[in-house]
């Protein structure tokens, strides 16, 4: 899976906005939105929102996670742990990337969030790359993967995969 | 005054051959669990037409709908993102299965010929003629090419060895949308046994497709 197609479906996540402009309720096929009216905020998917930030006919609200010092307790508990811990959304990385390019104005400290982001990303994907070395080389048929992303997922998705088949067809010609 | 964009969509519910009625957003999230199981899978999965064709409805109802509106309306440009969106997946689930048909279509066209009266039909009447076409040109290729310059008892070629079969020992990554216990894990090497897991709801596994593949198909598991 390409990590743009991971995006396209982190964009179905909801996000408060404030409209400046109003406009009765629309009917889509995915849902109801609206009305919207200018100041009062509503929720609306990811991808609308940007479209609406990049014609400037909103203001883009953070989520709750997105604050530093949550970032901040988060990123410390996720080195002081072996395994993998709870994440503040299951498109973190996906949701970061997208608001803090589009919509940094709206987003207070958006550099310190950045760089909170990269360090728990850094720290997951380097677990990540330490339990798949010992899945590989102890061959195991069975993993758990509870609070793992889509996106880190797919970093490995394609090098796993692959190696896991090639290993089992190497075996079971072997036998 | 009647806007032409504040239809929602609840005739849909009217066709009398639904028989369990859905609305829009869940036939939508239907086509994305599709569209990922279909990504993921090692084989061709069961084909979901009836999901395929009421999406289409949907999509060219509303492009009708945007068709009578003027140009510049606000609504009409959120409309056409939604439906570009809606586009993108249902292309991209066909289009896996179209590969999965022509890298495999000798099994493809085993499997819909030898199953039961009842059961669900692998591919849709398009996919049918599709496959069947590949295979009768693939045939015929062979032999303008090769087949006929060959001795005249070594000018057949039996497809279903030719072609390698999808390999349903692969491993893939699942969550797990319902309670699923005792499922077997079969050992890697001779040394390990053979263990038994519980899914439990909401988590996230890595395991062969073999042993999850009737859960995939009942919708038990989703492919990740």
């Amino acid at each position: 899976m390409d990590p743009s197609e991971v995006e396209f479906l982190a964009e179905k996540e909801l996000v408060k906005i404030i409209p400046n402009f109003s406009l009765d309720k629309v009917f889509l096929i995915g849902g109801d939105l609206g009305p919207f009216n200018p100041g009062l905020p509503i929720d609306v998917p990811v991808w609308l929102a940007l479209n609406l930030k990049q014609r400037q006919k909103c203001r883009i609200i953070p989520p709750e996670w997105m604050d530093v010092e949550k970032l901040e307790e988060m990123r410390d508990l996720e080195r002081k742990e072996d395994m993998f811990t709870p994440v503040p959304s299951p498109y973190y990385m996906e949701l970061t990337k997208l608001l803090l390019n589009h919509a940094s104005d709206n987003i207070p400290k958006a550099d310190e969030i950045r760089t909170l982001v990269k360090d728990i990303w850094d720290t997951r994907i380097a677990k990540l790359r330490l339990s798949t070395d010992s899945f590989i080389s102890q061959q195991e048929a069975y993993a758990k993967l509870d609070n793992l992303t889509l996106m880190e997922i797919n970093t490995i998705r394609a090098f796993l995969l692959d190696t896991l088949n090639c290993m089992y067809k190497l075996r079971s010609n072997v036998q | 005054m009647s806007d032409a964009l504040s239809d929602d969509g609840s005739d849909f519910n009217q066709d009398g051959t639904q028989e369990d009625v859905m609305t829009p957003a869940e036939l939508i999230a239907k086509l994305e669990e599709a569209w990922l199981n279909e990504k993921f899978s090692p084989e061709l999965l069961e084909n979901k037409s009836e999901v395929v064709e009421c999406v289409m409805e949907q999509l060219t109802h509303m492009e009708s709908n945007l068709q009578r509106v003027k140009k510049g309306d606000a609504k009409a440009s959120i409309h056409r993102m939604e439906i570009d969106r809606i586009r993108y997946v249902l292309s991209s689930y066909l289009r896996s299965r179209l590969q999965k048909i022509e890298k495999y279509f000798p099994h493809v066209l085993e499997r819909e010929k030898s199953r039961g009266e009842g059961e669900p039909s692998l591919l849709s009447p398009e996919e049918f003629a599709f496959a069947k076409e590949y295979y009768a040109n693939t045939e015929s290729y062979l032999k303008a090419v090769a087949l006929k310059r060959m001795p005249s008892n070594l000018q057949t070629v039996d497809m279903l060895k030719a072609v390698p079969e999808p390999c349903l020992d692969s491993f893939v990554f699942l969550r797990v949308k319902e309670r699923q216990e005792n499922i077997l894990v079969e050992p890697e090497t001779e040394d390990q046994r053979e263990y038994v897991v519980d899914l439990e709801e909401g988590s996230q596994h890595l395991m062969r497709y073999r042993t999850i593949a009737p859960l995939v198909s009942s919708g038990a598991v989703q492919l990740i």
